[in-house]
């Protein structure tokens, strides 16, 4: 397993895709911004690109002459893309902070970067991770129908988690207004949203192992 | 010792089935693999090497049964399909690097040795070198990690007739020592006059024979006669070709009349697969 998430970071996904969690993260500095679009480049680009390019290269083929079990195959993809995801997120949030220090009394109209927010992203990437992998283990080359539909599903989760913060003022209470303030709120709905994040992702690892052990290579 | 035993092999797709493939290869011998483009040689390969999901039948490599073993006898296994067609923009060293990390019994000496012998250089590109160098690339990753059964789809298709032939040597020095086995799979017939020990056969995903090299040829007989005497053997023959002179056509031994004024001979390996070949063609 160990094994199969170095080759994958060493072989098979672009140095690039290493730096662009940096990049994207400093969009995060873009003022009252909906950062929720700052998590979606990785869905965007990342993503396609890097399926992309285990398909170019076949590896499939590759991987599967290995003496690895198909099972740790699929064990092993999903942690990268998480590791990925993780990166994405871990160094947004920095660059939250020092958003939060640079305009102190900006009025956000969009959700505002505070810890309770990095929970709804959790639980976009959630979302999306769990309809991407079952997806795309159908066949474990034909990413395109499954990126999209996993794009759509996280963009619709963002959608209406913006647009609810905005109409609905007991939710643009907790997440911008004094809630922001309340540590333990915040604490509390990033951790709801954490752990939705490895739920789902589980979840999404289970059923994306169940498909790939009927496909043919 | 079987370094290679399938038994009972049954894979069926919508317009392809592989029935009831089972064939057996004794240690330190190679074993050529024929059949016609699309007959069952990769399908097979790949129910070997686990990739895809047969309906039933067994594959024991080295005395264990693969799909309980499957990790442990990878590792006992080179195997090859073509050329190397993946990450062919990246170095050998980068290959080499990650590859190396799976097994447990790679040998930094051997890989070196053999990148001397096959005089391949490290900082070349996939995509730069020739068939026949990829052909060996493969070898030499196989060697290195000890493997001990070599399985290779089509390793010297597309390979240079002098290149072919260097192969082949290389083959048979890799089982002289009775520790590796080789099975490849080709269609270039010739290349297994050279070089195998053993035949197996398959059409329509039905394996006709298999058999030890010089047994199988002697097991067919092919026959030469004028369209009158075509008559006499016709319903025993497995298929002919009708030509100005008369007629040829492949007959199985046990069902040729020595004592018949036909002229016949021992036929090769191509000469087999092609009035194989052609019985398909006549019943369809």
């Amino acid at each position: 397993m160990y094994n199969l998430v170095i080759k994958d970071i060493k072989l098979g996904i672009h140095p690039t895709f290493f730096v662009m969690p940096f990049l994207t993260g400093a969009l995060m500095l873009i003022p009252g911004w909906i950062y929720f679009l700052v998590l979606l480049y990785f869905c965007w680009i990342t993503i396609p690109n890097t399926f992309g390019g285990f398909k170019a290269q076949n590896d499939l083929l590759f991987t599967a002459m290995m003496p690895v079990t198909k099972k740790d195959m699929v064990k092993a993809r999903v942690s990268v893309i998480v590791i990925l995801e993780l990166l994405h997120i871990v160094i947004a949030m920095l660059f939250g902070i020092l958003n939060l220090n640079l305009y102190p009394h900006f009025v956000y109209h969009f959700f505002a970067p505070h810890m309770a927010f990095w929970g709804l992203c959790f639980v976009m990437l959630a979302i999306f991770n769990l309809v991407l992998f079952p997806m795309y283990y159908k066949t474990a080359y034909k990413y395109g129908g499954a990126v999209s539909t996993a794009i759509a599903a996280a963009m619709l989760f963002a959608g209406i988690a913006q647009w609810i913060g905005v109409e609905n003022s007991a939710v643009a209470d907790a997440f911008n207004g004094a809630g922001a303030h309340n540590t333990a709120l915040q604490i509390s709905i990033l951790a709801a949203g954490i752990a939705i994040f490895i739920v789902f992702t589980m979840i999404a690892y289970r059923m994306a192992v169940k498909r790939f052990l009927k496909v043919e290579i | 010792m079987l370094a290679l035993d399938i038994r009972n092999l049954n894979k069926t797709y919508n317009h392809f089935q592989l029935k009831d493939v089972s064939f057996q290869l004794e240690k330190g011998y190679i074993m050529g693999f024929i059949g016609t483009n699309g007959a069952g040689k990769t399908t097979t390969i790949k129910s070997i090497m686990n990739m895809i999901q047969v309906d039933s039948g067994e594959v024991h490599i080295l005395g264990k049964n693969m799909a309980e073993h499957e990790i442990e006898l990878k590792q006992e296994i080179g195997c090859a399909f073509g050329d190397i067609d993946f990450y062919t923009r990246s170095k050998i060293k980068t290959l080499t690097e990650a590859i190396k990390k799976f097994y447990t019994n790679w040998d930094d000496q051997t890989y070196n040795k053999y990148l001397k012998r096959f005089k391949l250089d490290e900082n070349k590109k996939i995509v730069e070198l020739s068939t026949g160098m990829k052909v060996k690339y493969s070898l030499a990753l196989a060697l290195s990690h000890g493997a001990k059964l070599l399985i290779l789809d089509e390793p010297t298709s597309g390979l240079d007739p002098v290149s072919r032939d260097d192969l082949l040597d290389i083959f048979q020095e890799l089982v002289m020592d009775g520790e590796i086995s080789i099975l490849f799979s080709t269609h270039i017939t010739s290349d297994l006059e050279k070089c195998a020990d053993f035949i197996t056969f398959i059409e329509d995903g039905q394996i006709i024979q298999s058999s030890e090299k010089e047994a199988f040829l002697e097991s067919y007989r092919l026959l030469s006669g004028s369209q009158s005497q075509l008559d006499q053997v016709k319903e025993q023959l497995i298929s002919y070709k009708i030509n100005s002179f008369g007629f040829t056509g492949l007959i199985r031994s046990e069902d040729f009349d020595p004592a018949s004024d036909l002229k016949a001979t021992t036929p090769n390996l191509e000469e087999i697969m092609i009035y194989f070949a052609k019985r398909e063609d006549m019943h369809v």
